[in-house]
Protein backbone atom coordinates (compact mmCIF):
# COMPACT_ATOMS: atom_id res chain seq x y z
CA UNK A 1 0.00 0.00 0.00
CA UNK A 2 1.84 3.26 -1.05
CA UNK A 3 1.97 6.06 2.17
CA UNK A 4 -0.41 7.83 2.58
CA UNK A 5 0.10 12.00 2.07
CA UNK A 6 1.61 13.90 4.63
CA UNK A 7 -1.89 15.67 5.24
CA UNK A 8 -3.83 12.29 5.61
CA UNK A 9 -1.44 10.54 7.70
CA UNK A 10 -1.10 13.69 10.30
CA UNK A 11 -4.44 12.90 10.97
CA UNK A 12 -3.85 9.23 12.36
CA UNK A 13 -0.66 9.82 13.81
CA UNK A 14 -1.60 13.22 15.62
CA UNK A 15 -5.01 10.85 17.22
CA UNK A 16 -2.74 8.25 17.87
CA UNK A 17 -0.32 10.40 20.26
CA UNK A 18 -3.01 12.09 21.69
CA UNK A 19 -5.02 9.11 22.86
CA UNK A 20 -1.98 7.86 24.23
CA UNK A 21 -2.00 11.65 26.24
CA UNK A 22 -5.49 11.14 27.10
CA UNK A 23 -4.65 7.79 28.77
CA UNK A 24 -2.27 9.21 31.03
CA UNK A 25 -3.92 12.16 32.12
CA UNK A 26 -7.35 10.51 32.54
CA UNK A 27 -5.10 8.25 34.79
CA UNK A 28 -3.20 10.68 36.43
CA UNK A 29 -6.47 12.89 36.95
CA UNK A 30 -8.27 9.69 38.42
CA UNK A 31 -5.08 9.49 40.55
CA UNK A 32 -4.91 12.89 41.63
CA UNK A 33 -8.78 12.27 42.88
CA UNK A 34 -8.17 9.70 44.95
CA UNK A 35 -4.94 11.56 46.65
CA UNK A 36 -7.41 14.99 47.27
CA UNK A 37 -9.85 12.48 49.13
CA UNK A 38 -6.99 10.72 51.20
CA UNK A 39 -5.34 14.78 51.86
CA UNK A 40 -8.85 15.65 52.90
CA UNK A 41 -9.55 12.84 54.95
CA UNK A 42 -6.27 12.97 56.60
CA UNK A 43 -7.23 16.88 57.48
CA UNK A 44 -10.29 15.27 59.08
CA UNK A 45 -8.50 13.02 61.33
CA UNK A 46 -5.76 15.55 62.25
CA UNK A 47 -8.72 17.99 63.52
CA UNK A 48 -10.19 15.25 65.51
CA UNK A 49 -6.48 14.45 66.82
CA UNK A 50 -5.97 17.88 67.58
CA UNK A 51 -9.93 17.95 69.44
CA UNK A 52 -8.19 15.05 71.67
CA UNK A 53 -5.00 16.53 72.25
CA UNK A 54 -6.86 19.92 73.34
CA UNK A 55 -9.77 18.58 74.36
CA UNK A 56 -11.18 22.18 76.28
CA UNK A 57 -11.19 23.40 72.74
CA UNK A 58 -9.09 26.18 73.74
CA UNK A 59 -10.98 27.45 77.03
CA UNK A 60 -10.52 30.90 77.84
CA UNK A 61 -7.20 31.51 79.68
CA UNK A 62 -5.68 28.12 78.18
CA UNK A 63 -2.16 27.77 76.58
CA UNK A 64 -2.22 27.14 72.77
CA UNK A 65 0.47 24.75 73.51
CA UNK A 66 -0.73 23.41 76.95
CA UNK A 67 -2.10 19.82 76.51
CA UNK A 68 0.45 17.35 75.24
CA UNK A 69 -0.42 15.02 77.75
CA UNK A 70 0.39 11.07 77.66
CA UNK A 71 -2.37 10.69 75.59
CA UNK A 72 -1.49 13.37 73.01
CA UNK A 73 1.88 12.64 72.62
CA UNK A 74 0.83 8.56 71.35
CA UNK A 75 -1.56 10.24 68.93
CA UNK A 76 1.40 12.61 67.82
CA UNK A 77 3.28 9.38 67.54
CA UNK A 78 0.79 7.80 65.76
CA UNK A 79 1.37 10.63 63.16
CA UNK A 80 5.01 10.21 62.94
CA UNK A 81 5.04 6.71 62.35
CA UNK A 82 2.39 7.24 59.19
CA UNK A 83 4.69 10.24 58.22
CA UNK A 84 7.86 7.93 57.85
CA UNK A 85 6.19 4.67 56.87
CA UNK A 86 4.85 7.36 53.91
CA UNK A 87 8.24 9.01 53.23
CA UNK A 88 9.44 5.28 53.03
CA UNK A 89 7.66 5.28 49.50
CA UNK A 90 9.83 8.43 48.04
CA UNK B 1 18.90 -1.11 46.00
CA UNK B 2 17.82 2.43 47.18
CA UNK B 3 15.81 3.60 43.91
CA UNK B 4 15.65 7.71 42.99
CA UNK B 5 12.69 9.22 44.95
CA UNK B 6 9.13 9.19 42.72
CA UNK B 7 9.72 12.73 41.61
CA UNK B 8 13.06 12.16 40.41
CA UNK B 9 11.79 9.55 38.34
CA UNK B 10 8.88 10.66 37.15
CA UNK B 11 10.83 14.00 35.88
CA UNK B 12 13.60 11.51 34.59
CA UNK B 13 10.39 9.83 32.57
CA UNK B 14 8.74 13.40 31.32
CA UNK B 15 12.50 14.37 30.02
CA UNK B 16 13.47 10.90 28.11
CA UNK B 17 9.77 10.67 26.88
CA UNK B 18 9.54 14.50 25.55
CA UNK B 19 13.02 14.03 24.03
CA UNK B 20 11.93 11.04 22.48
CA UNK B 21 9.23 12.14 20.89
CA UNK B 22 11.03 15.52 19.36
CA UNK B 23 13.59 12.98 17.98
CA UNK B 24 10.73 11.33 16.66
CA UNK B 25 8.95 14.43 14.30
CA UNK B 26 12.32 16.00 14.13
CA UNK B 27 15.68 13.65 13.87
CA UNK B 28 14.06 10.61 12.32
CA UNK B 29 14.09 10.37 8.93
CA UNK B 30 10.94 9.65 7.30
CA UNK B 31 9.92 5.78 6.38
CA UNK B 32 10.44 4.82 2.51
CA UNK B 33 7.68 2.67 2.68
CA UNK B 34 5.05 3.96 4.65
CA UNK B 35 6.62 7.35 5.16
CA UNK B 36 4.69 9.71 8.02
CA UNK B 37 2.28 7.44 9.33
CA UNK B 38 5.04 5.24 10.64
CA UNK B 39 5.64 7.43 13.23
CA UNK B 40 3.57 5.50 15.38
CA UNK B 41 5.87 2.69 15.44
CA UNK B 42 7.82 5.03 18.35
CA UNK B 43 4.66 5.04 20.08
CA UNK B 44 2.78 2.05 19.59
CA UNK B 45 5.65 -0.42 19.91
CA UNK B 46 7.53 0.72 23.15
CA UNK B 47 3.81 0.73 24.88
CA UNK B 48 3.60 -2.42 23.93
CA UNK B 49 6.61 -3.42 24.97
CA UNK B 50 6.24 -1.99 28.31
CA UNK B 51 2.82 -3.63 28.87
CA UNK B 52 4.17 -7.29 28.06
CA UNK B 53 7.32 -6.56 30.06
CA UNK B 54 4.88 -5.26 32.54
CA UNK B 55 2.75 -8.40 32.65
CA UNK B 56 6.24 -10.77 33.20
CA UNK B 57 6.89 -8.56 36.02
CA UNK B 58 3.93 -8.91 37.83
CA UNK B 59 4.26 -12.77 37.27
CA UNK B 60 8.02 -12.01 39.45
CA UNK B 61 6.44 -10.54 41.73
CA UNK B 62 3.81 -13.02 42.52
CA UNK B 63 6.52 -15.69 42.85
CA UNK B 64 8.17 -13.08 44.89
CA UNK B 65 4.51 -13.61 46.84
CA UNK B 66 4.33 -17.22 46.53
CA UNK B 67 7.94 -17.67 48.31
CA UNK B 68 7.70 -15.92 50.54
CA UNK B 69 3.82 -15.01 51.42
CA UNK B 70 4.57 -11.11 52.20
CA UNK B 71 1.21 -9.54 50.95
CA UNK B 72 3.61 -6.68 49.68
CA UNK B 73 4.53 -8.99 46.87
CA UNK B 74 1.19 -9.27 45.62
CA UNK B 75 0.27 -5.36 45.98
CA UNK B 76 3.06 -5.37 43.68
CA UNK B 77 1.96 -7.35 41.13
CA UNK B 78 -1.16 -6.30 41.21
CA UNK B 79 -0.18 -2.76 40.38
CA UNK B 80 2.32 -3.97 37.98
CA UNK B 81 -0.25 -5.57 36.45
CA UNK B 82 -2.43 -3.09 36.44
CA UNK B 83 -0.54 -0.52 34.66
CA UNK B 84 0.37 -2.79 31.81
CA UNK B 85 -3.48 -3.53 31.35
CA UNK B 86 -3.72 0.23 30.94
CA UNK B 87 -0.59 0.45 28.54
CA UNK B 88 -1.93 -2.75 26.65
CA UNK B 89 -5.67 -0.40 26.18
CA UNK B 90 -3.07 1.88 24.60
CA UNK B 91 -1.33 -0.55 22.45
CA UNK B 92 -4.72 -1.85 21.21
CA UNK B 93 -5.90 2.33 20.42
CA UNK B 94 -2.82 3.25 18.81
CA UNK B 95 -2.15 -0.25 17.14
CA UNK B 96 -5.76 0.15 15.18
CA UNK B 97 -5.08 3.65 14.22
CA UNK B 98 -2.38 2.56 12.54
CA UNK B 99 -3.81 -0.31 11.41
CA UNK B 100 -6.77 1.71 9.80
CA UNK B 101 -4.09 4.57 8.59
CA UNK B 102 -1.23 1.49 6.88
CA UNK B 103 -4.37 -1.23 5.75
CA UNK B 104 -7.35 0.36 5.71
CA UNK B 105 -8.94 -1.84 8.37
CA UNK B 106 -8.88 -1.16 11.89
CA UNK B 107 -8.25 -4.80 12.80
CA UNK B 108 -7.12 -7.54 11.40
CA UNK B 109 -8.12 -10.97 12.66
CA UNK B 110 -6.15 -13.41 10.59
CA UNK B 111 -2.84 -11.44 11.52
CA UNK B 112 -1.17 -13.68 14.39
CA UNK B 113 0.67 -10.42 15.93
CA UNK B 114 -2.65 -8.79 16.97
CA UNK B 115 -4.76 -11.74 18.02
CA UNK B 116 -1.97 -12.73 20.19
CA UNK B 117 -1.89 -9.43 22.07
CA UNK B 118 -5.39 -9.41 21.88
CA UNK B 119 -5.41 -12.40 23.40
CA UNK B 120 -3.21 -11.65 26.17
CA UNK B 121 -4.71 -8.96 27.20
CA UNK B 122 -7.90 -10.64 27.41
CA UNK B 123 -6.35 -13.12 29.65
CA UNK B 124 -5.03 -10.27 31.64
CA UNK B 125 -8.83 -8.92 31.89
CA UNK B 126 -10.03 -11.84 33.17
CA UNK B 127 -7.72 -10.74 36.24
CA UNK B 128 -9.80 -8.61 38.26
CA UNK B 129 -13.12 -10.32 38.24
CA UNK B 130 -10.23 -13.04 39.47
CA UNK B 131 -9.46 -10.77 42.11
CA UNK B 132 -13.08 -9.80 42.84
CA UNK B 133 -14.75 -13.16 43.45
CA UNK B 134 -12.62 -14.13 46.33
CA UNK B 135 -13.84 -12.50 49.37
CA UNK B 136 -11.22 -13.74 51.53
CA UNK B 137 -7.66 -11.66 51.42
CA UNK B 138 -5.13 -14.05 51.44
CA UNK B 139 -6.72 -16.84 49.12
CA UNK B 140 -7.31 -13.71 47.12
CA UNK B 141 -3.61 -12.97 46.96
CA UNK B 142 -2.56 -16.18 46.36
CA UNK B 143 -4.91 -17.42 43.60
CA UNK B 144 -4.20 -14.18 42.02
CA UNK B 145 -0.55 -14.90 42.28
CA UNK B 146 -0.94 -18.39 40.60
CA UNK B 147 -2.81 -16.61 37.73
CA UNK B 148 0.01 -14.26 37.55
CA UNK B 149 2.52 -16.49 37.32
CA UNK B 150 0.94 -18.56 35.14
CA UNK B 151 -0.11 -15.64 32.28
CA UNK B 152 3.44 -14.51 32.52
CA UNK B 153 4.97 -17.82 31.58
CA UNK B 154 2.33 -17.37 28.91
CA UNK B 155 3.63 -14.14 27.39
CA UNK B 156 7.11 -15.22 26.07
CA UNK B 157 5.58 -17.92 24.90
CA UNK B 158 3.09 -16.30 23.09
CA UNK B 159 5.58 -13.67 21.92
CA UNK B 160 8.07 -16.58 20.14
CA UNK B 161 5.02 -18.45 18.88
CA UNK B 162 4.21 -15.27 17.02
CA UNK B 163 7.58 -14.79 15.67
CA UNK B 164 8.03 -18.31 14.25
CA UNK B 165 4.19 -17.86 12.33
CA UNK B 166 4.22 -16.96 9.36
CA UNK B 167 3.00 -12.99 9.02
CA UNK B 168 1.01 -12.06 7.00
CA UNK B 169 1.17 -7.98 6.77
CA UNK B 170 2.51 -6.66 10.06
CA UNK B 171 6.22 -6.10 9.84
CA UNK B 172 9.08 -7.80 11.65
CA UNK B 173 11.20 -4.62 12.42
CA UNK B 174 13.98 -6.29 14.75
CA UNK B 175 16.35 -9.55 14.74
CA UNK B 176 15.09 -10.32 11.07
CA UNK B 177 16.95 -11.22 7.68
CA UNK B 178 15.12 -8.09 5.92
CA UNK B 179 14.36 -6.18 8.84
CA UNK B 180 16.80 -3.73 10.57
CA UNK B 181 16.35 -0.10 11.29
CA UNK B 182 19.05 2.48 10.36
CA UNK B 183 21.20 3.73 13.26
CA UNK B 184 18.88 7.13 13.12
CA UNK B 185 15.55 5.33 13.43
CA UNK B 186 17.25 2.81 16.18
CA UNK B 187 18.59 5.89 18.28
CA UNK B 188 14.53 7.49 18.36
CA UNK B 189 12.88 4.21 18.89
CA UNK B 190 15.62 3.18 21.98
CA UNK B 191 15.25 6.71 23.63
CA UNK B 192 10.94 6.51 23.42
CA UNK B 193 11.18 2.90 24.59
CA UNK B 194 13.90 4.10 27.86
CA UNK B 195 10.47 7.22 28.40
CA UNK B 196 8.48 4.72 28.20
CA UNK B 197 9.67 2.30 30.59
CA UNK B 198 10.65 5.16 33.21
CA UNK B 199 6.84 6.25 32.74
CA UNK B 200 5.63 2.72 33.87
CA UNK B 201 8.03 3.01 36.27
CA UNK B 202 6.86 5.91 37.60
CA UNK B 203 3.48 5.39 37.36
CA UNK B 204 3.92 2.13 39.12
CA UNK B 205 5.21 3.85 42.09
CA UNK B 206 3.09 6.83 42.18
CA UNK B 207 -0.15 3.68 42.16
CA UNK B 208 2.30 2.22 45.22
CA UNK B 209 2.22 5.46 47.08
CA UNK B 210 -1.34 6.62 46.65
CA UNK B 211 -2.09 2.76 47.97
CA UNK B 212 -0.03 3.25 50.74
CA UNK B 213 -0.98 6.80 51.87
CA UNK B 214 -4.42 5.16 51.48
CA UNK B 215 -3.56 2.13 53.58
CA UNK B 216 -2.23 4.57 56.29
CA UNK B 217 -5.22 6.65 56.42
CA UNK B 218 -6.99 3.82 57.36
CA UNK B 219 -4.37 2.55 60.01
CA UNK B 220 -4.71 6.34 60.99
CA UNK B 221 -8.32 6.45 61.73
CA UNK B 222 -8.80 3.04 63.39
CA UNK B 223 -5.80 3.83 65.73
CA UNK B 224 -7.84 7.05 66.11
CA UNK B 225 -10.67 5.61 66.74
CA UNK B 226 -9.83 2.94 69.20
CA UNK B 227 -10.04 0.27 66.83
CA UNK B 228 -7.60 -2.93 66.89
CA UNK B 229 -5.97 -3.85 64.34
CA UNK B 230 -8.02 -5.86 61.92
CA UNK B 231 -6.94 -7.52 58.29
CA UNK B 232 -8.94 -5.98 55.60
CA UNK B 233 -11.50 -7.97 54.32
CA UNK B 234 -14.48 -8.00 51.97
CA UNK B 235 -14.76 -7.26 48.22
CA UNK B 236 -12.44 -4.50 47.11
CA UNK B 237 -10.51 -5.24 44.15
CA UNK B 238 -7.68 -4.51 44.81
CA UNK B 239 -5.40 -5.85 47.51
CA UNK B 240 -4.84 -3.54 50.59
CA UNK B 241 -1.33 -2.72 51.62
CA UNK B 242 -0.30 -4.46 54.95
CA UNK B 243 1.84 -2.60 57.35
CA UNK B 244 5.10 -2.46 56.34
CA UNK B 245 4.71 -2.92 52.94
CA UNK B 246 5.24 0.51 52.22
CA UNK B 247 8.29 0.80 50.87
CA UNK B 248 8.71 0.40 46.94
CA UNK B 249 12.68 0.66 46.82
Amino acid sequence: MPALPLDEAGKYVAAAYLVFLALILVYVAIMAAKLARIDRELGELADVAEGRTHPAANPPGADAGAGQDAGGGAEGNVFERERSSREELV
Amino acid sequence: MKLPSLRVNAIAAALVLSAGFALVFFYAPLDADQGFIQKIFYLHVPLSICALAGFIVGGLLAIAHLRTGDPKWDVRSYVAIHLSIIFGVGVLITGSIWAHASWGKWWVWDEPTLVSFLIVFLLYATYYPLRYAIEDRDRQGRYASVFAITAGAFVPLNFIAVRMAQSLVHPRVFATANGGLPGSMLLTFLVCLAGMALLWVALVRFELAAKSASASLARLRRALEGEPEIPAQGSRIAPSVPSGATSVS
